[in-house]
């Protein structure tokens, strides 16, 4: 009796220990699964429209991260998220509304006329305690675009790469890496936006560009052109990481960050983050990587 | 050589669809006056403008020293350097002084040299009373002083002879002596002049000639006598009664 | 209607309202002293006092950061605001220069009547024409990104101060020609004609008699130029030169402070304030000399 009295008590034991583990796994996902569900409803007093998603981004934005600059149209790597994350938090694709926000803007404080921008914005201390960021969507390197054939694509040791002329557009982390990395001797010239800095590049006044990654490798293969319209860019290398990481930018303080990055974790659990990466961003991964 | 300064043969003038001189003749000895007398409007002014020809005519000629002036390889700069012009706004350069009004023309037009010119005009200028304002600028003269340097400055060039047209015109009633008392002086001297004038008493004793002008005609031309004591014409007679 | 004068026995009333009153005479100063006072005090109480007062002075007026943006911060590679400026100040002397005399050329060419000069005066209207008409800003796009892409050799590898001074200069002669133009048309007939009756050739009187008044009467709207163009030096950043304006910008995005806009204002006006007082008191002189003249 005592011996059936042993087992029955480690029988039981050991099935409440299995069933609380497993009810407590359940629990875990269907405490995410909750969260999102009470996000759902919370969500509704936090929007900026209510019943609306409203995104701000850039005019124009570029390929990988949208598609012939129609933000709704839900292709690129952005455009695509976006709808993703809209869909997790129970908001229907023709409740979600693009306004346009320059990106010099977004990152400056005081209240935003959107629920969050998404547009390829890095986290930077500073930049945060202006605003709010989401957690990282996408872990970000900076690379080097110049002209076919030119000097830079050969000759980019970190001594030589000091003597070229750079030209970046204003308040970018591409500006920021060549202050704070490569250190250049001659004054890098700014403008006030990356198509400018293109066009510098194609009329040879400045030497190479510094840019994210993606942007880098479609700049290189698609904007920058020569007299007869063919493509004349060239990626010649990514440069290590920084830990820099793009994030979902928010209105200092604003609550709804906290449902977006249930949303994030959600997609990132269930494998929807990596396959939108894998789909839009791939390319990447083959640029040779070089030192600043 | 030829006692004809200028001869004025059937001039017209027409301003758009307006005939201003309607064939006016008109002749000048070597040191005579000639006035020109009649309304406002008559063309008194423009007929003085076409003798220098700072208006072109539209009809009839003009001689200089016997040499016409209609023909087209006559420069008008070097014609108007043997011209003097004095007008009825005395016209002096306000940012040069009356010194340097007087020796602009004969050291940048006549190329002469400037010391000379200098002495020639201090000269001048003496002769006017007006020596020690010499380094003043136009604008702290009175009108009548202005105008004596304006006539001066056009003595300086040496012309073979003086247009005036209507010089005392803009000039305070008190100031109009002076001026007329100088052109007397001129006048005494042998100076050629052709002068428009309102100033009837001036004209009587001073020209050899008057001359009046009717909208563009000249009705009547005459010694000074002949014209004021008997006009043989209308118009003359009225115009005469008016300014009395 | 008789012209007859008012026969009437009564007195009219020549006393002013009540309500004028109170704004004139002995009143005048206490009222002048209410008026300021209330004026400043409203001003000072939305500086201090409305909602967002203290994120805006802490933002676009903050003492440490307005230095820190003046001087630069070497270590930081972070760009002086000072340093900028000198660009903004050589590009406008050096470009003043050019325009004065580019303009007097143009302007010269318009009022000529040779034959000769005829295809140049019709060049002359178009280019004042196109240039007054089309946008500084469009301008130094098109020279600063223009040239280099037309591959001319020595045209097309200057650095952006360079085109940029370019196009200041194509925009302001444009402007800087009608106003001569305008002075040397203000010069009253009769002058041009006693210097002509005088004998001297056209040339003579456009520099001895013509241009020297000319200029004289236009010093304030040349200076009034000068200020604006003082001002649209800053305009070259869109090429991405780097001068006070775009410093400050890159101070803005880097510490997220715009103080040194601010600066780069006051740079601004400490040159065009002293130019403005100048210019008004040279208006003053010149107005009361013209209405001494006419009494």
């Amino acid at each position: 009796m005592r011996t059936f009295r042993l087992v029955l008590a480690t029988l039981m034991g050991a099935t409440s220990l299995v069933a609380i583990s497993l009810t407590s796994s359940i629990a875990a996902s269907a405490s995410s699964a909750t969260a999102l569900a009470t996000c759902k409803t919370t969500i509704n007093n936090q929007e900026f429209t209510k019943g609306k998603l409203t995104v701000g981004t850039d005019n124009p934005v570029y390929t990988p991260w949208f598609v012939n600059n129609k933000p709704s149209n839900g292709k690129g790597f952005e455009s695509a998220l976006t709808y993703a994350i809209a869909g997790e938090l129970g908001v229907s694709k023709s409740n979600v509304v693009w306004v346009y926000e320059p990106f010099d803007n977004s990152y400056t404080p005081g209240p935003k006329k959107f629920d969050f921008d998404i547009n390829e914005i890095s986290y930077t201390a500073q930049r945060a305690e202006a605003v709010t960021f989401s957690e990282s969507y996408y872990d970000v390197t900076q690379s080097i675009v110049a002209l076919k054939g030119s000097v830079v694509a050969k000759e980019h040791t970190p001594a030589e790469l000091k003597t070229y002329l750079y030209g970046d557009q204003i308040g970018t982390t591409g500006l920021a890496y060549i202050y704070d990395h490569i250190h250049p001797t001659q004054q890098t010239r700014v403008y006030s936006t990356l198509d400018e800095a293109v066009l510098a590049l194609q009329t040879k006044q400045i030497n190479a560009i510094v840019v994210d990654t993606p942007d880098g490798q479609y700049m290189a293969t698609s904007e920058v052109e020569n007299a007869k319209k063919q493509a004349d860019g060239v990626q010649v290398g990514q440069f290590p990481s920084t830990g820099e990481h793009y994030g979902l930018l928010f209105t200092k303080g604003n609550p709804l960050v906290g449902c977006v990055n249930v949303a994030i974790s959600a997609l990132r659990a269930n494998g929807t983050l990596a396959a939108l990466t894998a789909k839009w961003l791939d390319i990447y991964t083959s640029v040779p990587v070089i030192k600043p | 050589m030829s006692d004809v300064v200028l001869q004025l043969d059937q001039v017209v003038k027409r301003f758009g669809d307006n005939e201003v001189l309607s064939g006016v003749s008109l002749t000048l000895h070597r040191h005579e006056v000639v006035c020109l007398i009649g309304a406002s409007g008559s063309g008194k002014s423009t007929l003085l403008r076409c003798a220098n020809l700072l208006e072109s005519i539209d009809a009839g000629t003009i001689t200089l020293f016997g040499q016409s002036l209609n023909d087209e390889r006559i420069d008008p700069d070097l014609v108007r350097r043997h011209i003097g012009m004095v007008f009825q706004s005395f016209n002096l350069f306000p940012h040069l002084s009356v010194l340097e009004n007087i020796l602009l023309g004969p050291v940048r037009a006549l190329k002469r040299d400037r010391e000379e010119v200098h002495a020639e005009a201090l000269a001048l200028l003496e002769r006017i009373g007006l020596r020690e304002r010499a380094d003043d600028f136009p604008d702290r003269l009175s009108g009548g002083q202005q105008q004596r340097v304006a006539i001066v400055r056009s003595l300086a060039m040496r012309p073979a002879l003086l247009l005036l047209d209507e010089v005392t015109s803009a000039l305070d009633p008190t100031l109009v002596g002076e001026v007329l008392d100088l052109l007397r002086d001129l006048a005494a001297n042998g100076t050629t002049m052709l002068i428009a004038t309102h100033e009837m008493n001036f004209a009587r004793d001073v020209a050899r000639q008057v001359a009046y002008l009717d909208r563009g005609v000249l009705v009547e031309q005459g010694t000074p006598e002949e014209i004021f004591t008997r006009p043989r014409h209308e118009s003359t007679r009225t115009f005469l009664e008016r300014v009395r | 209607m008789s012209l007859d004068t008012d026969e009437s026995s009564s007195t009219p009333n020549l006393f002013a309202p009540r309500y004028k009153r109170v704004f004139t005479g002995r009143n005048g100063l206490a009222v002048s002293i209410v008026s300021s006072v209330a004026l400043i005090g409203v001003l000072v109480a939305l500086f201090f006092w409305a909602p967002g007062s203290a994120t805006v002075r802490y933002y676009y007026f903050n003492g440490h950061y307005m230095w820190q943006s003046f001087v630069g911060h070497p270590k930081t590679g972070l760009l002086s605001v000072g340093k900028g400026f000198l660009t903004n100040i050589w590009m406008c002397l050096l470009c003043e220069v050019l325009i004065l005399i580019l303009g007097l050329g143009v302007a010269w060419i318009r009022v000529s009547r040779s034959p000769l000069l005829a295809p140049f005066r019709v060049l002359a209207t178009a280019y004042t024409d196109v240039f007054r008409g089309v946008p500084l800003l469009l301008v130094v796009f098109l020279v600063g990104f223009g040239l280099p892409a037309l591959g001319l050799g020595v045209l097309s590898s200057q650095s952006p101060d360079v085109y940029g001074c370019v196009a200041l200069t194509i925009t302001y002669v444009a402007y800087v020609a009608e106003v001569f133009r305008a002075g040397i048309y203000s010069v009253p007939n009769g002058q041009i004609l006693a210097a002509r009756s005088l004998g001297l050739t056209h040339g003579t009187i456009m520099r001895r008699v013509t241009l020297p008044q000319a200029v004289r009467t236009v010093i304030p709207p040349l200076l009034n130029d000068f200020i604006s163009l003082q001002k649209d030096t800053a305009l070259v950043s869109v090429l991405g030169a780097i001068e006070a304006v775009r410093a400050a910008q890159i101070y803005e995005s880097t510490v997220f402070n715009g103080s040194g806009l601010v600066v780069a204002s006051l740079l601004f006006l400490a040159i065009t304030i002293p130019l403005t007082r100048f210019t008004d008191r040279l208006l003053d002189q010149d107005r009361r000399r013209r209405l001494a003249s006419l009494s």
